[in-house]
C-alpha cells in the first residue's frame, strides 16, 4: 500500500492544442479509495492511465510513494488495472487470466495455484477457474478482472469504469462488493467513473474534473453541502441542483418579480459585476409556500415516496427578463400541484448556496 | 372442481407450446435450402471438381485414348503405368520434397513475418508508421517481372542458381500477408488487451507471443494456407533460379512429356501426383481454415 501523488501533472495529446489533464494536483492517502468522476472528456481515464504509465506525461510529476514514476513502465509501478471492458485474455482460462501477471513476474508455480485459488475464494469463482472467458456471464468476466488485479496484490489498484458494462441491478450490487472488497483489503485504490451516483457511495473522497482541470476534491458529503462552483454544484446530485442568475436588489436576488433573500455579506462580495448574483438550491432545499418565486408547473414525476416537479421559472414584471430557467423541486407525492398550476417557491434555512455570477466559484 | 383444475393446465401447456414450434419453423427458414438452391450447388460443385477428375482420368489413359470422340469419361487401370513413366522422365519425387521444403518455409516466413510486421504497424506507435505501410503496400503494384533480373543477378553473384535458398529467400515476407494481418489485427485485437498485457509486466515480445498470437491464429491459419498454395503453384521465377535437376514440383512438371507430340497422359499423371500433397493439405487443414474465417467474421 502506498500513497499516490499527482504534481502537475499535464497530459497534451498530439495535434491537441489543449491538454487533455491540465496541471493535476492531487494527494491520495494510504488505502483512500478515490473516485476521479466527470463529464465524457473532462480527463478522468487519461489521469488514471498517467498512474498507471500508459499515457506519458508532457509536464509534472506522479509518485507512487515516495518514488518518482513519472517516466517508469506500467510492469515497474506496482499497480493493477480493471479496465472497462475487462480485457480478458480470451484464448487462457480464469485460472490463467488471474495468474499470467504472476507467471511473468516468475513466481513459482505452487505460489500461483494458491494466490488464484485465494483471489477466486474472494471472489466466488472457485467453479468457474477451467472455464474460457466467452464461458462466463458480465458479472462473472467483472469479477476475474477484479481477481487478476488481487492476486498481484499491487500497491495500487487502478479502476477504469469497471461497472459501466454491467446492467443497472448488478452494477448496484457489485458497487457494493467492490467498496467492500477494498476497505477489506486496505489498497489504495483510484477509481474512474461518469456516474456521480457511483462516485458518492464508493469514494472515501471524490474528485471532480472538467475540461482536464480539477475542480474540487473531497469528501462525497462536502461536495453535496458546499460545492466549489456552479460546475460541481450542477454536477454532484440527483436531480441536479438549480442554478440561476438575477439582479441584486435589496435583502436579496430578484428572481420572476419575487425576492429570493440572501445575506447581505454574501451578497456585497458576489455582486461585484454588473450587479448579479449567481444562487443555487437543490430539489430538495425548497418548499412549496404562499408566497415567493413563482413558477410554473411543466411536469410532475411521482415516484411514490417523492415527486419531482418540473417547472419554468417565468420573466419578472418590471421588464428585466431573465433566461427561462428550469428548475426541478422535490414535494411531498400527496400534495403535489397540478400540471400548469403556478406555485410558490422558498428556499429552507442554509439551502442556499452563492457563487460569482463571473468566475462561477462560491461564495461563502 | 373439476372444470377448473383443467383450464389452467390446458392454459399453461399452449403458450409453450406455440413458441417452440414457432423457432422450430425460423430455424428451418435458415437452414433449409430449395431445390433451386440445390441444383445450383450441386452444379458448382461439380465444375470445381471435374477438372482434377479429368485430370485423373486422363492420367489413367494413352495418348491415343484420349484423343478419341467421345473423349473417355471414366478411369483406366493405367494410372500407375503413367505415373510410373512420369517418375521415369522427371524427379517427381524430389521436386515435391524440394516443394514441400521451399512451400513450408516461405509459409512459416510470411506468416510469422507479417503478423510481427502486422502487429507493429495495426498496434505500435512510431515516428512513420502511415508512411512505411504505404511503402509496403506500394510495392504490391510493381510487378514481378521487374524484379526479376536484378534478382537472377544478385542471386548468380551468391552462387545460389540450382539452390532451393533462392526460391526460399526472396518470397519469405509479401506485402499482402503484411497488409492483411495488419487490417485483422486492428479490428480483432482490442487496445485493451495488449495495456492490461504491458500492466501485468510482459514485454513487447512476451505480448506478442502470449496475446496477439492467439488471436491473430484464424487469420495466420488463412494467410498460410493462401501462402502455401501460392508457393506451390509458384513457376515463373523457380524455373529461372533451379533446374531440372533440383527442380520444384512446377519446374518438373514443365519437363514432362516433352517431344514432337506432347504426351498428355504423362503429363497429367505427374500433374495428379504433384496435387495430391496440396489436397491432403486442405483436407487436414481445411475445416480449421473455415472454422478461422468465420471466426474473424463473427469478431470483426
Amino acid at each position: 500500500m502506498a500513497t499516490v501523488t499527482f504534481d502537475s501533472a499535464t497530459r497534451i495529446y498530439p495535434k491537441s492544442d489543449r491538454p487533455a489533464v491540465d496541471g493535476l494536483d492531487l494527494q491520495i492517502g494510504d488505502g483512500e479509495f478515490l473516485v476521479l468522476v466527470g463529464p465524457s472528456g473532462c480527463g478522468k481515464s487519461t489521469s488514471l492511465r498517467m498512474l498507471a504509465g500508459l499515457e506519458e506525461i508532457d509536464a509534472g510529476s506522479i509518485r507512487i510513494g515516495d518514488r518518482d514514476v513519472t517516466d517508469a513502465p506500467p510492469k515497474d509501478r506496482d499497480i493493477a488495472m480493471v479496465f472497462q471492458n475487462y480485457a480478458l485474455y480470451p484464448h487462457m482460462t480464469v485460472e490463467q487470466n488471474m495468474g499470467f501477471a504472476l507467471k511473468i513476474a516468475g513466481v513459482p508455480k505452487s505460489e500461483i495455484a494458491t494466490r488464484v485459488a485465494e483471489a477466486a475464494k474472494i471472489l466466488d469463482l472457485e467453479d468457474y477457474l477451467g472455464r474460457r472467458p466467452k464461458a462466463l456471464s458480465g458479472g462473472q468476466r467483472q469479477r476475474v478482472a477484479m481477481g487478476r488485479a488481487i492476486v498481484r496484490s499491487p500497491q495500487v489498484f487502478l479502476m477504469d469504469e469497471p461497472l459501466s458494462n454491467l446492467d443497472a441491478k448488478l452494477r448496484v450490487q457489485t458497487r457494493t462488493q467492490i467498496a467492500a472488497l477494498q476497505r477489506r483489503l486496505g489498497v489504495t485504490t483510484v477509481y474512474v467513473t461518469h456516474d456521480q451516483v457511483e462516485a458518492m457511495t464508493m469514494g472515501d473522497r471524490v474528485a471532480v474534473l472538467k475540461d482536464g482541470l480539477l475542480q474540487q476534491c473531497d469528501t462525497p458529503g462536502t461536495l453535496y453541502e458546499r460545492p466549489a462552483n456552479t460546475f460541481v454544484a450542477g454536477f454532484i446530485g440527483s436531480p441536479a441542483m438549480n442554478v440561476i442568475t438575477g439582479p441584486v436588489v435589496d435583502g436579496g436576488v430578484r428572481l420572476a418579480g419575487a425576492v429570493l433573500p440572501v445575506p447581505r455579506e454574501r451578497l456585497l462580495r458576489a455582486a461585484g459585476d454588473g450587479g448579479r448574483v449567481t444562487v443555487g438550491f437543490r430539489p430538495e432545499a425548497v418548499e412549496l409556500a404562499p408566497e415567493g418565486v413563482p413558477v410554473v408547473v411543466n411536469v410532475v414525476e411521482q415516484l411514490g415516496s417523492d415527486a419531482f416537479l418540473y417547472a419554468t421559472l417565468g420573466a419578472s414584471d418590471d421588464g428585466d427578463v431573465l433566461h427561462t430557467a428550469d428548475l426541478v423541486v422535490r414535494t411531498e407525492p400527496r400534495s403535489a400541484p397540478a400540471v400548469g398550476e403556478t406555485v410558490h417557491l422558498r428556499v429552507r434555512e442554509g439551502g442556499l448556496h452563492v457563487f460569482d455570477p463571473v468566475s462561477q466559484q462560491r461564495i461563502d | 372442481m373439476t372444470t377448473l383444475a383443467s383450464a389452467p393446465e390446458q392454459t399453461a401447456t399452449a403458450p409453450a407450446a406455440t413458441p417452440t414450434r414457432t423457432r422450430r419453423r425460423g430455424a428451418r427458414k435458415v437452414t433449409s435450402a430449395g431445390p433451386l438452391t440445390h441444383v445450383l450447388l450441386v452444379l458448382t460443385a461439380f465444375l470445381s471438381v471435374f477438372p482434377l477428375y479429368w485430370t485423373a482420368v486422363a492420367a489413367s489413359k494413352t495418348n491415343a485414348e484420349l484423343a478419341g470422340t467421345p473423349p473417355p469419361f471414366l478411369p483406366d487401370a493405367d494410372l500407375f503405368t503413367n505415373i510410373g513413366r512420369a517418375m521415369e522422365e522427371a524427379p517427381i519425387g524430389l521436386a515435391i520434397v524440394n516443394s514441400v521444403i521451399v512451400a513450408g518455409c516461405i509459409t512459416v516466413g510470411t506468416v510469422l513475418c507479417s503478423t510481427l510486421a502486422g502487429f507493429a504497424f495495426a498496434k505500435l506507435r512510431f515516428r512513420g508508421n502511415k508512411t512505411l505501410l504505404g511503402l509496403v503496400i506500394g510495392t504490391m503494384m510493381v510487378p514481378t517481372q521487374l524484379a526479376i533480373i536484378p534478382l537472377f543477378i544478385l542471386i548468380a553473384q551468391l552462387q545460389w542458381v540450382d539452390h532451393l535458398q533462392a526460391v526460399v529467400l526472396p518470397t519469405l515476407v509479401s506485402a499482402f500477408g503484411v497488409f492483411f494481418m495488419r487490417q485483422f489485427l486492428s479490428q480483432a485485437l482490442p487496445d485493451e488487451l495488449l495495456e492490461a498485457a504491458r500492466v501485468d509486466g510482459a514485454s513487447t515480445m512476451r505480448t506478442f507471443w502470449s496475446v496477439v498470437v492467439p488471436v491473430a491464429r484464424p487469420a495466420m491459419a488463412v494467410l498460410a494456407m493462401l501462402t502455401f498454395l501460392t508457393a506451390w503453384n509458384d513457376f515463373f521465377w523457380p524455373i529461372i533460379a533451379l533446374t531440372s535437376e533440383n527442380p520444384t514440383v512446377q519446374v518438373a512438371l514443365a519437363g514432362l512429356g516433352g517431344g514432337y507430340v506432347p504426351d498428355t497422359a504423362v503429363i497429367m499423371a505427374g500433374t495428379l501426383v504433384g496435387t495430391l500433397p496440396v489436397l491432403v493439405v486442405f483436407v487436414v487443414l481445411g475445416k480449421q481454415i473455415v472454422g478461422g474465417i468465420m471466426q474473424g467474421a463473427v469478431k470483426g
